[in-house]
């Protein structure tokens, strides 16, 4: 019976958490983050500007990673925590890129189980791109 | 002469790191080399804009000016793995020892990627008619990750065209930077250069 529990549970967990592909890096993504793949993040300090604009935001759950932000600059992307109770807007997350000084190609939000992803167009407009959500797969 | 002075200006132009930075972010900033000690203070009003205070001493006159600091990005272009941008330089400001009217102009152009870097600066001062051109080049042995310490070999060469002389110098310069702190340090035998900077 316990085993069935722990079971129960472990199945649980995996459809609340995915994989995603950033320039062919595979990031695991739990319910309630988001990857973002930024251009031009090319050093510390324009990670550290990221960071900080995140750090005033009402939606970053700071539990999670440093202060709620997680910066890889190598693979050009970063994975924020996000608050359980709130709905995220994707175009908050791309202001505050873009407040810093960045652009964003692809963005990842995983919640309430449900996988989006959005993409900037040629114009510069986010757009939502067809993702069928399937645990542990992109 | 002109077209001497321009050709250097194209080949090695110089500067420093981001005169505009994220959105209310502050920078605070020390630049000592032959010419000046200059102290900035900023504020990025949004992250195409920063103002701030700067006091320059001309070491080569012995007089000093406390000035307003405006930047401005013209254009940047984020892409993969680089980044470009084109910047606009003004201040504004006295003289403190006898309160002419001093300003400069500048335009900044950079390139990077994680391990390379060119920089462009050229400056026109108006209080001795002087242009400055400085150029960089730069190369980061080893790509770190973000909390890592990322060490920079610079060539910094700097051209300055005053009363109709040219005087230039080649230093080689050290760059140490980790998450918001730069430090960097460059002497030749002759001339030194030391920049300390920090966002917060």
């Amino acid at each position: 019976m316990k085993h069935l529990l722990i079971s129960f549970f472990l199945l649980g967990l995996g459809f609340s958490q995915s994989k995603v592909t950033i320039q062919d890096n595979e990031i695991e993504i739990n319910d309630n983050e988001a990857v973002v793949e930024v251009l031009g993040m090319v050093c510390s300090m324009c990670a550290f500007g990221i960071g900080e604009g995140f750090s005033k935001t009402d939606f970053i759950d700071k539990s999670k990673f440093t202060d709620g932000v997680s910066v890889d600059i190598d693979a050009q992307y970063v994975q924020l925590g996000l608050l359980d109770s709130k709905n995220v807007n994707p175009e908050k997350i791309v202001q505050v890129i873009e407040d810093a000084g960045y652009d964003v190609n692809l963005l990842f939000i995983l919640q309430n189980e449900k996988l989006t992803k959005l993409s900037t167009d040629k114009l510069g407009i986010l757009q939502p791109v067809a993702f069928n959500f399937t645990s542990n797969n992109n | 002469m002109f077209r001497k002075f321009f050709a250097l200006i194209i080949l090695f132009s110089s500067i420093s790191a981001h005169p505009v930075i994220f959105k209310n972010g502050k920078v605070f900033w020390l630049t000592q080399n032959p010419s000046f000690n200059d102290i900035r203070f900023g504020v990025s009003k949004t992250s195409n804009w920063l103002i701030g205070g700067r006091l320059l001493e001309d070491k080569k006159t012995d007089e000093a000016f406390a000035l307003i600091n405006n930047n401005f990005l013209a254009k940047r272009w984020n892409s993969r793995n680089s980044q470009a941008n084109l910047y606009l330089l003004t201040s504004v400001g006295l003289n403190t020892k006898n309160s002419e009217p001093m300003g400069s102009l500048g335009i900044h152009g950079d390139w990077e990627n994680r391990q390379i870097m060119i920089m462009q600066m050229l400056e026109y001062y108006t209080h001795n008619s002087s242009i400055v051109a400085t150029s960089r080049i730069a190369y980061s042995p080893i790509a770190v990750d973000y909390s890592k310490l990322s060490i920079w070999l610079i060539a910094h060469y700097r051209v300055e065209y005053k009363d109709q002389k040219y005087s230039n110098m080649l230093i080689p310069v050290v760059r140490l930077f980790k998450k918001n702190y730069l430090f960097e340090f460059g002497f030749n035998g002759d001339d030194s250069f030391f920049s300390l900077m920090t966002h917060f």
